[in-house]
């Protein structure tokens, strides 16, 4: 080992982070996946529900419901059950958030390592690379502006001020998308950049499964990464589709239908963590 | 015509025959050393028939007269086996990366008036106008230690025999010049004007392939621990951002996205064994 190269530079001991630059950097990838891109998955698909929920209530339940009408009602369904049923949510969210926070420091680290080239060689895989970088430093600033304003409350980040709650998942996600009521020139931007946040990240993820299959070695023949390439830009499309249904009809939805759902849903079930003890304490 | 011509033009369309006595222009990026600042000069060139960049170079030499009537420095540049086998002649031509002399007028500038741009590769340092010092390339074979240990005080007899199937995959990682291509092409890639530098910087496509080129080897297998060692540090593998520009630029094509797969695979198969003691 140190015989080869001694003869040029006098290393210094190595420090903690050349030690464990591989788990580092190996870690930075799984990451990507787990926990961030599961998450991914899933918000997408419950949010997309927004679009296809009138199918997945249960015949009987929702009779006379129009797609809209629909789509509001099990989403907000789904959002009371994350918001009160799922256990350790707020473990789950810490975790992410670190998750998050670790893929994004050390991808910014690793991103200022390289230096784009795209003008002079053009090729779709380097555009890939730079876009890679550039949906990174966007993401953030998505992930970070979606999650105060949403999650954390910030309203005064808010075109309009509105604050979501979980009671009102629809209504007061399309206030704050739209700056108001109505549109407002703040709220097109808002919802502009929800648009470029939302695409890009699910580019991020649909090329990072990509380039993951490289750096950890699944798949090595050219062929193999391009047959994988394509299995990635079908997940990166349904996605994309996912993403978004989910924000056109969020922004295209009348607030004051969709907040008339929600009270009626809140008056049915005004507790709906209570009820599920209902049966136990009839035992 | 060498077989590597036809590829190195196969992205550029079929082209009408070139004009024969045409003059053209070469405008070369001129540096008289290290540190010096660098500027543009124009030569008018009549490219003989056939004539390769060098050729031109030679041209120019000969008489080294800039289009406004200046004389000057004759351009230095670097070459060898002038026939696309030894890299020292590498340089950016119309702003990427191949061999000059490989690369043939006919096809760059077949018109009269046509413009030539030659500049130095921009990831190593300049010796003087087209030459540049490519060590770094070297030494990244080194700290891969690409090679075969056979070195002893005694004849160790002949070495275990190689499978047609290896051979297959191996020649074409063997065709390797270290001309630099891939690693000017690479977004990852940046000068690094130290040599102390060297071992912290990304390493490189070629490297990675050279690696792989030796691990597949009977008796170079050796050595696999080493190469993989170093490759699973700083500067190795995973400093990779998979743009896939070197495996498009090298004159050789050889498959070096694979080798950067294979290498990964290699790096975490090794790094999973040595969590668990092996
Ligand atoms: S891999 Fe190809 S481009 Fe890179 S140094 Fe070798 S021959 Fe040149
Ligand atoms: S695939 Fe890796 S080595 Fe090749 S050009 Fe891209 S970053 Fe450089
Ligand atoms: S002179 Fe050897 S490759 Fe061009």
């Amino acid at each position: 080992m140190q015989t080869a190269t001694s003869n040029t530079t006098t290393p210094a001991s190595p420090s903690w982070f050349e030690k464990n630059y591989f788990l580092i950097r190996r870690l930075h990838s799984l990451t990507g996946i787990v926990p961030i891109g599961v998450f991914l998955v899933a918000h997408l698909i419950t949010n997309s529900s927004l679009l296809w929920g009138r199918a997945g209530i249960r015949p009987g339940d929702g009779e006379g419901l129009s797609l809209t009408e629909g789509g509001i009602t099990y989403f907000q369904k789904e959002v009371t059950w994350i918001n009160t049923q799922v256990p350790h949510l707020l473990l789950i969210e810490i975790t992410l958030w670190v998750a998050i926070a670790f893929h994004s420091i050390l991808g910014i680290a690793f991103a200022l390592t390289g230096k784009t080239n795209t003008s002079r060689y053009a090729y779709q895989s380097n555009w890939r690379y730079a876009l890679q970088r550039f949906s990174g430093y966007v993401g953030i600033a998505f992930i970070f502006y979606h999650v105060a304003t949403l999650r954390w409350g910030w309203t005064f980040l808010v075109p309009g001020g509105t604050q979501w709650s979980h009671h009102y998942a629809v209504s007061t996600l399309t206030m704050a998308l739209r700056g108001g009521e109505q549109w407002t020139p703040a709220g097109i931007a808002v919802s502009l950049f929800y648009f470029l946040g939302i695409t890009l990240l699910i580019f991020h993820f649909a090329n990072g499964l990509w380039t993951a299959a490289i750096t950890w070695g699944l798949t090595i023949s050219t062929s193999a990464q391009r047959n994988w390439g394509y299995a990635c830009l079908a997940i990166g499309s349904g996605l994309m589709l996912a993403g978004w249904s989910a924000l056109g009809v969020a922004v295209l939805v009348d607030p004051a239908k969709a907040r008339a759902i929600e009270q009626s849903m809140l008056k049915a079930a005004p507790q709906a963590p209570l009820q599920t003890q209902v049966p136990d304490t009839d035992k | 015509m060498i077989t590597s011509l036809t590829t190195n033009a196969a992205n550029q369309p079929a082209k009408p025959a070139a004009t024969p006595g045409r003059t053209i222009t070469l405008r070369i990026k001129r540096c008289d050393g290290p540190g010096k600042p660098s500027t543009w000069q124009d030569f008018h060139v009549r490219p003989l028939k056939n004539a390769n960049i060098i050729s031109c170079l030679q041209q120019v030499a000969l008489n080294p007269v800039t289009t406004d009537g200046q004389r000057v420095a004759p351009v230095v540049w670097d070459s060898g086996c002038l026939e696309e086998v030894c890299g020292s002649c590498t340089m950016v031509i119309n702003g990427k990366v191949r061999q000059s002399c490989s690369c043939l007028l006919d096809d760059y500038a077949p018109n009269e008036g046509d413009v030539v741009t030659l500049e130095p590769m921009t990831k190593f340092p300049v010796v003087r106008d087209l030459w540049v010092d490519r060590s770094r390339v070297f030494h990244a074979l080194k700290r891969v230690k690409a090679w075969v240990p056979i070195d002893g005080t005694y004849n160790l007899g002949a070495g275990p025999k190689e499978t047609p199937a290896n051979q297959e995959t191996r020649y074409v990682l063997s065709t390797c010049m270290s001309c630099g291509c891939c690693l000017e092409a690479c977004p990852q890639f940046n000068m690094e004007e130290q040599p102390k530098d060297w071992d912290q910087a990304f390493i490189g496509a070629h490297a990675i392939s050279q690696a792989r080129l030796f691990n597949l080897h009977p008796t170079g297998a050796q050595l696999e621990r080493e190469r993989l060692e170093v490759l699973g540090g700083v500067g190795g593998i995973n400093d990779c951002g998979n743009a896939q520009n070197c495996v498009k630029v090298c004159p050789k094509k050889i498959p070096l996205t694979e080798s950067i797969a294979a290498i990964g695979r290699a790096v975490t198969i090794h790094k999973v064994k040595q969590f668990f003691g092996r």
